[in-house]
């Protein structure tokens, strides 16, 4: 393998593979800005896999598929939240109770539906790709960016949509004050937490379609299919210092090291789980610097 | 100008549920249109409570309200709004990440197409507000680079963005300097003479005078007296705010002062963002055997005191000296190790831990006396417990929960507890607030008898009675600074401690200065909490 | 001094996680008439089958054994108001740790080997969370977030290391050799797996339990843990006690993973103690954070999952029952804060 073919792939792919997190990690920012933790980015995303795959299966139709999977990673976030907001549980354990939820049903379901715990392959259309030939023309970057599937395009969309509802809507200015500071949103006659229940389920709309993403690539379902991305989704949202242009670079990152830990074997003498490993540790480091940082500028 | 009615406010009726406190007794409250008419009386007097109650933070258990003549009910800040009710808190309600003109449309953002929030728009409105009230401030600043004075400002164009005609203050110029005090003044004398209505809550007397045209004193939850601002003076003022001295059950021996156990010397608190010190140039001394009373009213200084002679809070200059050594950069670990024993003032959160049991809050700074080998020795701690308990006539088993305990109890824990440290010096802060008498009767009776004992006391309270009955030397801090250091030996007039409270008189800058027309200063901080007036 | 609860709020208590329980079991009860197509042996097998014989019984009891240990550590930090979230590194790591020393030690080595591969295992999570935990002194640095961090990237550096270089190609898994059979723990309890880390497992709660509540580090973690101002009036090391818990946390958790080892896995297998640190937060939420509640509420862990497993194999339906079965318990226990805390406010207005 010479080193064009190999750069070429590598980030084309890594491409491809960051969209998940990409979309885990948008949805969760609104739950971040809005002051709560979302711990459950990993099982709405796996809430999201299973039912686009099932329903565009039993509908043969790909966007029925993913509609209803979305839907279903709202109902999941709805009583995440609902348990969280209106209980006053600990958003901690309730985000991990979710996420076990997740994990359980979708095998029992998978196995009650199949008959079968191991992969349950689907007759489905693919995920169409689109070749953009807008895109195409950028220069340098051009040929990266298109061939993806559409969602990883959609996932694009999003993040500008996220950016705007943000930043230039009424609704991302709540957002942001309830998580800066909920009692003058509160003084104001705002309720703040309508705006942490929509934080949340924003964030199980596009991890339901993060997990679309994953099911529809492969038309089959894998117990556990997410392994840990919605966790990566929730460090890039850290990693990316908490705004929609740092989740994409953090994302990328994540996307890449993956990209890259597939295409190590044998071209690269860094051993495949040492680069998964690195994200992780960048992210530490960062968040280290990061806190000294402030330390020391507060003691000024 | 009219001078009809604006508000009334009639029978108004108000008890805190938590603490049992009568903090509004039938008020009876009017301001006429076009005022400013200010609202005085001591920490706990009722003001805020009553103000909480017109701009809907507070709903009163019985009483009407009239705006101009007509009945209303207020149920929210957002009725208060609709009203044209607006209100300045004394804790600032702004976010310092957002700029101004985001802090003041924040929940009426105007919009652009029905989604977007348009900014330009907000710029614009903001901008048209402070121009048409003549301010000066660029409203796309972020809050965070804002002085105090300026985050004022920006909430008082919150409440005048939002049309509001009868302006609420809480205590505004508690943060402020004079400059912006004066600033501030000229604002609202402007503000009135194009028509708003203003209520102004107040305890600094020479601000009442410089600017209400009325003034409603209350005290102890009611009010005591309404009265033109030109027809009355401070020291009128001052004598209606503290009321008639109250006598308490007992006699103070003559004081036996030993040496200086603990000495403050020109001590300077400063904190980032404040514009001028917390405590100024402090100089204190307490000898063994006497009570030195600390009085003010709280914001200027009595809890940053408490803060740094408790050890939880460094001092920017000066020292701290026990026995004459250098204390000034002890911990509070340290400090604990060295004999400190303190009652603070925040019982339950600084004071207590509520879900521990009476025990274990018991043992908090000795616990090292029980131990033998490294564990505890249970039943040598449960014997110390009900040893103490019944010396303090604390009633029920030391193993429940110290939460579980009514006020007074929980009181009486801590004092046991400090109390049985072998300490030569001890620091008491606001001891009886939100106590019933017979509580507070039995602290006094402790108090004196450590005094008796030889232990130096500092007595912190905003309680003018309490201090009056108890301290030997009283010492009264205004906007930070030492203004008065007085021997109690020939008990002192309430009124005479009252003007110092309030900055009618001032030692520190030789003889004493009566009424100063100008806006005067004062140390900011978070009040200490008071019955009633939790804010 | 003992834990000072009244009488009724010890009731209250258990009275709340009964009715947990018991809303979660009918939850199972619904699962299974849904799922299966023979749910009253389903039933039989999911409740009862773990009692059955000698063999489900004593491997559930062999489940709860690192459960004991990661729920303590998650109790210990609980109560100390710090998060450990990096409890499956610190186990994975540990594991490692003690399987390399018990390999790479002389066949000699008699007594001394055991003791310093598990002293070795509690050194490694003992560091790894006392990192976080010391970040969190020093800088304020979330201990949460970093310690999941660390742990993830640590998760797959053990991972490098026992598919590579420690890979033990004469065995068809991905895993280590096999530890010297002198260092397996001595089975008390055929034919199950069961072995005498149980007793281990016991001890470490009551020695837990102890450090908690008859000592002085306990007492002063347990200050800081309920209100840390008030801690720090009192004269308590605040600091001290952000990195202490910590690390005993993450010396807990090592160690489980070393006595997993040595108990029942005798090698180190790709991810084998996935979910050991997962559901020791189960654990300790269950137990509220007490260690001796931390043991029956292991074994409850573990018993659902054999049940799931037994009502498996005797029966139709999937395993991962179980799985809804806790997530249930999760939801109710952590929503049941309110219910107590509610409870305690009207009792406390005389």
């Amino acid at each position: 393998m010479n080193e064009q073919s190999f750069t070429f792939p590598l980030l084309h792919n890594a491409i491809g593979i960051m969209t998940p997190f990409l979309l885990a990690a948008t949805g969760g920012l609104f739950t971040e800005l809005a002051g709560m933790l979302n711990i459950a980015l990993e099982g709405l995303m796996l809430i999201g896999a299973f039912f686009s795959v099932v329903f565009a299966g039993l509908t043969g139709s790909l966007v029925l598929g993913i509609l209803l999977g979305v839907v279903s990673a709202v109902l999941a976030a709805a009583l995440f939240a609902g348990v969280s907001l209106n209980l006053k549980a600990n958003v901690f354990i309730s985000g991990l109770a979710t996420n076990l939820l997740a994990s359980g049903l979708t095998i029992v379901l998978a196995f009650q539906l199949f008959g079968n715990k191991g992969v349950v392959r689907f007759e489905i259309p693919k995920l169409p790709s689109l070749m953009i030939p807008a895109l195409a023309r950028i220069p340098i970057l051009g040929d990266l960016l298109i061939g993806h599937n559409i969602l990883v395009y959609f996932s694009w969309l999003l993040v500008v949509l996220a950016a705007l509802a943000i930043y230039r809507t009424p609704f991302g200015l709540r957002i942001r004050g309830t998580g800066l500071n909920a009692a003058t949103i509160a003084s104001l006659g705002l309720k703040p937490r309508r705006y942490q229940m929509a934080g949340i389920l924003i964030s199980g709309f596009t991890c339901g379609l993060a997990g679309a993403v994953l099911t529809l690539k492969l038309s089959a379902f894998v117990p556990n299919i997410t392994s840990g991305r919605g966790w990566i989704a929730l460090v890039a949202i850290y990693l990316g210092n908490k705004t929609p242009w740092g989740i994409v670079i953090a994302s990328f990152i994540f996307g890449f090291a993956e990209s890259l830990s597939n295409f190590a074997q044998g071209a690269i003498n860094i051993p495949a789980d040492f680069i998964l490993a690195f994200p992780y540790l960048i992210t530490v480091l960062a968040m280290i610097v990061y806190s000294i940082w402030r330390h020391y500028r507060a003691r000024a | 100008m009219s001078s009809g009615l604006y508000l009334q406010m009639r029978g108004i009726t108000k008890t805190y549920p938590e603490n049992d406190v009568l903090a509004n007794d039938e008020v009876d409250f009017e301001v006429r249109e076009n005022e400013i008419h200010a609202v005085v009386g001591e920490n706990g007097a009722g003001k805020t409570t009553l103000m909480k109650i017109l701009y809907g933070l507070e709903q009163p258990d019985s009483g009407r309200i009239l705006l101009k003549g007509e009945e209303v009910r207020i149920h929210s800040p957002l009725d208060a709004n609709r009203l044209g009710i607006g209100m300045v808190h004394q804790h600032f309600r702004l976010i310092p990440e957002f700029t101004i003109a985001e802090n003041v449309v924040l929940g009426i953002e105007p919009r652009r197409r029905g989604i977007f929030f348009d900014r330009e728009r907000a710029v614009c409105g903001v901008e048209e507000v402070i121009r048409r009230y003549g301010f000066s401030i660029d409203p796309r600043l972020p809050v965070s680079r804002l002085t105090v004075g300026q985050m004022q400002l920006v909430e008082i164009i919150k409440i005048l963005y939002r049309e509001a005609e009868l302006l609420i203050l809480d205590e505004p110029t508690s943060v402020l300097t004079e400059q912006q005090i004066h600033k501030l003044f000229g604002t609202l004398e402007n503000l009135r003479s194009i028509g708003k209505t203003v209520v102004i809550i107040t305890h600094k007397l020479g601000e009442v005078k410089a600017i209400s045209q009325r003034v409603t004193v209350m005290r102890k939850g009611e009010v005591v007296a309404v009265r033109d601002t030109a027809e009355v003076d401070e020291r009128e003022l001052s004598r209606l705010m503290v009321g008639k001295s109250v006598t308490f059950q007992f006699e103070r021996e003559a004081v036996n002062k030993g040496r200086v156990v603990l000495e403050l010397r020109d001590v300077v608190l400063r904190q980032k963002g404040q514009d001028r010190p917390l405590l100024d140039h402090v100089n204190l001394k307490v000898h063994a055997g006497e009570i030195v009373g600390v009085a003010g009213v709280s914001g200027n200084g009595l809890a940053e005191l408490e803060d740094v002679v408790g050890g939880l809070r460094r001092v920017s200059q000066g020292r701290l000296l026990h026995d004459g050594r250098n204390i000034t950069d002890l911990s509070a670990v340290q400090l604990r190790e060295r004999g400190l024993a303190y009652v603070p003032a925040d019982r339950l959160q600084r004071g207590s831990s509520l879900q521990s049991s009476v025990m274990e809050n018991m043992i908090i700074s000795s616990h090292h006396d029980f131990l033998q080998g490294g564990f505890f020795r249970r039943r040598a701690v449960e014997e110390f417990a009900e040893t103490l308990s019944s010396s303090f006539s604390i009633d029920g088993d030391p193993r429940v929960p110290i939460g579980t305990l009514s006020g007074g109890n929980i009181q009486k824990v801590i004092l046991a507890r400090e109390l049985a440290s072998q300490s030569d010096f001890i620091i008491f802060s606001e001891p009886t607030w939100g106590l019933d008498i017979a509580s507070a009767e039995f602290i006094y009776a402790k108090i004196l008898e450590i005094r008796r004992r030889g232990i130096a006391v500092l007595l912190i309270s905003s309680n003018l009675d309490e201090i009056l009955a108890l301290s030997d030397t009283l010492v009264v801090l205004y906007r930070g600074k030492v203004v008065a250091s007085l021997s109690n030996e020939r008990k002192l007039s309430k009124e005479l401690v009252g003007e110092y409270m309030m900055g009618l008189r001032d030692d520190s800058r030789g003889a004493a200065a009566p009424s100063d027309n100008g806006p005067t200063e004062t140390g900011p901080s978070e009040s200490g909490p008071s019955p009633g007036e939790a804010s | 001094m003992k834990r000072p609860h009244r009488a009724d709020a010890l009731l209250t208590g258990a009275l709340g996680l009964l009715i947990t329980l018991g809303i979660s079991f009918l939850i199972a009860v619904i699962l299974i008439f849904l799922l299966s197509k023979q749910p009253l042996t389903t039933i039989y097998y999911f409740f009862v089958g773990p009692f059955t014989n000698r063999y489900y019984f004593g491997n559930m009891l062999n489940t709860a054994i690192p459960l004991v240990f990661t729920g303590l550590g998650i109790a210990v930090a609980f109560k100390s108001s710090v998060f450990n979230l990096g409890g499956e590194g610190q186990v994975y790591s540990g594991a490692l740790v003690a399987t390399v020393i018990l390999l790479a030690l002389p066949q000699s080595s008699g007594y001394l080997g055991g003791p310093a591969a598990l002293a070795a295992a509690l050194a490694t999570g003992a560091v790894l969370a006392g990192m976080s935990g010391f970040f969190k002194m020093k800088w304020r640095t979330d201990e949460l977030i970093s310690s999941f961090l660390i742990s993830s990237a640590v998760i797959f550096i053990v991972n490098y290391f026992i598919t590579g270089p420690l890979d033990d190609p004469s065995n068809s898994m991905l895993a280590t050799r096999a530890v010297d059979k002198q260092y397996h723990f001595l089975g008390i309890f055929p034919p199950s797996k069961l072995d005498i880390s149980a007793i281990f497992a016991m001890l470490a709660g009551v020695l837990v339990f102890f450090l908690m509540y008859y000592t002085h580090w306990g007492y002063e973690m347990r200050m800081c843990g309920l209100n840390r101002e008030f801690s720090r009036y009192g004269g308590i090391n605040v600091s001290t006690y952000v990195v202490l818990p910590m690390i005993i946390s993450g010396a807990l958790h090592g160690l489980a993973g070393g006595i997993a080892i040595m108990g029942t896995y005798h090698m180190a297998v790709k991810e084998f103690s996935y979910g050991m640190g997962w559901n020791g937060i189960a654990v300790a939420l269950i137990a509220k954070n007490n260690p001796l509640g931390v043991l029956p509420a292991a074994v409850f862990f573990a018993y659902l999952d054999a049940g799931a497993k037994a009502a498996m194999l005797h029966s139709d339906v999937t395993f991962e029952i179980a799985a809804i079965v806790q997530s249930v318990i999760f939801y109710l226990i952590t929503a049941q804060a309110i219910y107590s805390f509610l409870r305690r406010r009207k009792r406390s207005r005389p």
